[in-house]
């Protein structure tokens, strides 16, 4: 027994002495992923950059300015499975459309601070020269341009909305003492440069060419030509008007006019890169309409520049076909934002009215969309436009007969004019329907209030019995090239150089099947942006940069192209007439910076002082 | 059956009695700040919905408050914490004001704000002829150089005593209004005596009337007359 026992100590110690613990527990976690497993391969890279593309403040169809008059919340960019609500839009707040906004109600935004995607750019930037082994110095060199586009696109999202922010480049430590965390605002011009000088590396890093939804060297130049026009007009417009305040004497907001010609020049230069690598759409320039129409939903368009993709599968697919026409074209869902007369207008006034003020007689609805430019054609849909086999029947009501002038009729108060109404398609007139299946309608707005809708971006190609929501995935071109002819022009204009301008414009205009300018001024360069880039989400910051959205919006009312039917003489008229909520939209000053948001005050109060007025 | 169901009640009794027993002994606002918007000119200085506010902001705290003042110029908010403030006017039609007072409130503290308005509307009067009113009324400038653009000037029409911007009748207030887009300077004295109307107010009806001049300031902000009131009688 005893040398049993003494046999088993024996054991003990000596498995005690030869397995010995705490070794090896220094083994790399299964569930992390280091940065050697990321950065070593393209593979795993590109997993890393697709939360960095899919986090970038695109406005596209799920971009929801504001949580206000219950849109989505919290509000911002969407990626989602069920971000259908499309007519909460910029276009529905500034004129372009009227929606379900009660009025101009996005100017302080949603609170964008994207500095945890910064983040993740700067760790990129500062792990891929480490990798030099696994990716070649080519690779990184491409991958860091890639990088500095990223991160001047979030800080072009930023500057756009606050002006000067912390110019973060490195990842912060989060163990570092509070005082080097918290990090006072750069100026706004810094920023505007920093922004430049980052895309600058883009252009002289990345490749010429890329995957669709990733950047190459002509995105940066493009995105350049887009961010300088807006440090330019900063400078100059927002140096004349603006609201005051401690923020704009310390610089944290706004830029010395005198910067104005070096940003325009920079996004003329910029533009300018793009000469010759990408065309304006025009498959077939033979209909107008269609090829116009068409831009917006063929792939391998050499007009698209930068998009963003949407599937089904990944649980992406965005609403935009669903919510843009009415119940009538769809499977499912509404519509509820409505281009308003003012926008077609830009177009030239339509001729809905007779020399002796009479409203012109039609002999059916579509005769008056016959006569109009093509583009305007295919941005909205008419009285008598047809989708999917169905016709868009809009129709306010009948009048018995019709006597007298339009702006009479319009003038009178409602329970004076002799026009028959409706609330329901059913109700009839002697036989005839009173409103038509697609409205307009007062009853509520899931019936155009207006007499017109968005066709843009409408994919006409679909059967309607497939059209339900969350199943659109038509990519959204964030840039195109007839944008950058834009941006081009406007700066051009802005530095004297009108030929180059009224070149660029006519490119536009002979495409959109518009009679072609022989001169050229400020106003119809910005007006033709308005015109081309329509429901873009482009107007909203044109206004903003411009500095005229407290003029354009101020206690604005917008209309809408009213038909009826004149029962006697058995022809349609138009009338102009507010639309038919009548909504007010005002734009407040300050709003030309929206306020920084208050939880990241409360983490940093060295970002006050706030921005004048809030 | 029965026992398991009483002793389940039990427990939840038990449990439902001890639970939430950590009662909040913070005190409640209990502070107040109120006082007057006094014009340079003499008097209250006049005001309406969604303009003038009493900017306020807690010392050592960064979210600011704001509390709105009322059409005659005067201000309250008797739901605030106790401490020192920092505050100022904003957002009306008068000269801005960029220097904060620091006060220490407690209950019941008091402090006015004199301000110097863009405009002041003098010699207000109304006059009834049938359904349609007319309004004549003079505008001065107590500072007139550097004083921003003026817009327009309109009446405000309401059916209550609060008449003002967001506070009026649609049809006979902003489509009455008249623009101007002068500067006060190139402004001749027949330019600064106005005259405007509102047609078909409706028989039997009272009013509550008064008119204001739009200034391109930075906030669009607007300068007003006092309320009057308006008997249209019977037809």
């Amino acid at each position: 027994m005893k040398i049993i026992k003494k046999l088993i100590i024996a054991i003990c110690l000596v498995t005690g002495a030869l397995i010995t613990s705490c070794q090896k527990l220094d083994v790399a976690p299964k569930n992390i992923f280091t940065s050697d497993v990321i950065f070593n391969s393209q593979a795993g890279i590109q997993s890393f950059l697709a939360t960095i593309y899919q986090d970038l403040p695109i406005e596209d169809f799920k971009y929801v300015p504001s949580s206000n008059d219950g849109a989505e919340s919290p509000a911002g960019f969407e990626h989602g499975g069920n971000d259908w609500m499309s007519f909460y839009n910029e276009a529905a707040c500034t004129g372009e459309e009227v929606g379900p906004w009660s009025g101009m109600d996005i100017g302080t935004g949603f609170g964008f601070w994207p500095y945890g995607d910064i983040r993740n750019v700067n760790i990129m930037i500062a792990e891929l020269p480490k990798h030099v082994a696994d990716l070649t110095q080519t690779g990184v060199d491409q991958l860091l341009g890639e990088a500095h586009f990223l991160r001047a696109y979030y800080y072009f999202g930023l500057a756009k909305r606050y002006g000067g922010v912390p110019i973060i480049t490195v990842a912060q430590d989060p163990g570092a003492p509070l005082a080097t965390l918290q990090v006072h605002r750069d100026k706004e011009q810094a920023v505007w440069d920093f922004i430049g000088a980052e895309l600058d590396l883009g252009y002289k890093m990345m490749p010429a060419t890329s995957d669709a939804g990733r950047a190459n060297k002509y995105v940066a130049a493009a995105l350049k030509s887009r961010a300088m026009l807006y440090a330019a007009c900063v400078a100059k417009y927002g140096s004349v008007n603006f609201v005051d305040g401690e923020a704009r004497a310390s610089g944290a907001v706004g830029i010395p006019a005198s910067a104005a010609t070096g940003y325009f020049q920079a996004a003329y230069d910029a533009a300018k890169l793009l000469d010759g690598v990408y065309s304006l759409y025009n498959a077939t320039p033979g209909d107008k309409v269609q090829n116009y129409v068409d831009l917006f939903l063929k792939p391998n368009s050499p007009e698209n520049i930068f998009i963003k993709q949407y599937s089904i599968a990944n649980n992406t697919a965005h609403s935009w076909d669903d919510t843009m026409s009415p119940r009538y074209f769809t499977a499912n869902a509404l519509s509820r934002s409505y281009p308003t007369l003012d926008l077609v207008n830009l177009w030239g006034t339509l001729p809905i009215t007779n020399a002796d003020g009479t409203p012109t007689r039609y002999d059916n609805r579509a005769q008056l969309m016959q006569q109009l430019e093509p583009r305007l054609q295919a941005t909205i849909y008419f009285p008598g436009a047809t989708l999917r086999g169905l016709t868009f029947d809009m129709q306010r009501g009948i009048y018995p007969s019709f006597s007298g002038t339009a702006a009479a009729e319009v003038a009178k108060p409602s329970n004076s004019r002799s026009y028959i109404l409706a609330s329901s398609t059913s109700t009839l007139y002697q036989g005839v329907q009173v409103i038509g299946f697609t409205g307009p309608w007062t009853g509520d707005d899931e019936l155009t209030r207006t007499g017109l809708y968005v066709r843009k971006y409408v994919d006409y190609t679909r059967l309607q019995a497939t059209v339900n929501l969350n199943t659109s995935v038509q990519p959204w071109i964030d840039l195109r090239y007839a944008e950058i002819l834009l941006n081009r022009a406007e700066a051009a204009v802005e530095l004297g150089n009108t030929s180059d301008a009224l070149a660029d414009i006519n490119l536009i205009r002979d495409r959109a099947g518009a009679a072609l300018y022989s001169s050229i001024d400020l106003t119809k360069v910005r007006n033709e942006r308005c015109m081309e880039l329509a429901f873009e989400n482009q107007y909203y910051w044109d206004l903003k940069r411009w500095r005229t959205a407290d003029v354009v919006l101020d206690k604005a009312h917008f209309k809408g192209l009213m038909p009826y039917y004149v029962f006697d003489e058995n022809k349609y008229i138009f009338l102009a007439e507010p639309e038919l909520f009548n909504r007010e939209y005002t734009f407040p000053k300050q709003n030309y910076y929206e306020p920084l948001p208050g939880g990241e005050i409360a983490k940093n109060p060295n970002l006050l002082p706030n921005n004048p007025g809030y | 059956m029965k026992k398991l169901i009483g002793r389940i009640l039990m427990g939840v009794a038990i449990l439902a009695s001890s639970a939430c027993t950590k009662i909040d002994n913070y005190p409640g606002p209990n502070a107040s700040f109120q006082g007057t918007l006094i014009s340079s000119t003499g008097g209250n200085f006049p005001t309406s919905g969604g303009s003038t506010q009493i900017w306020l902001q807690q010392i050592g705290w960064t979210a600011p408050q704001t509390i709105p003042s009322k059409f005659d110029g005067t201000f309250e908010d008797t739901q605030l914490f106790s401490g020192g403030y920092k505050v100022v006017p904003t957002g009306g039609a008068f000269w801005p004001v960029y220097d904060t007072v620091t006060v220490n409130l407690t209950k019941g503290t008091t402090h006015n704000f004199t301000v110097t308005p863009y405009i002041v509307i003098k010699n207000f009067t109304a006059t009834l002829n049938g359904t349609t009113l007319t309004l004549t009324y003079d505008i001065d400038a107590p500072i007139a150089a550097g004083m921003p653009t003026i817009k327009d000037t309109q009446p405000y029409v309401n059916t209550t005593a609060l008449v003002g911007t967001g506070a009026s009748i649609q049809v006979f207030s902003d489509a009455n209004a008249v623009t101007i887009n002068k500067d006060f300077v190139d402004m001749t004295p027949a330019d600064k005596s106005m005259t405007l109307t509102v047609p078909n107010l409706i028989p039997g009806r009272t009013f509550f009337v008064r008119v204001g001049v739009r200034l391109s300031d930075s906030y669009n902000s607007s300068n007003f007359s006092n309320i009057i009131q308006v008997d249209v009688p019977k037809q």
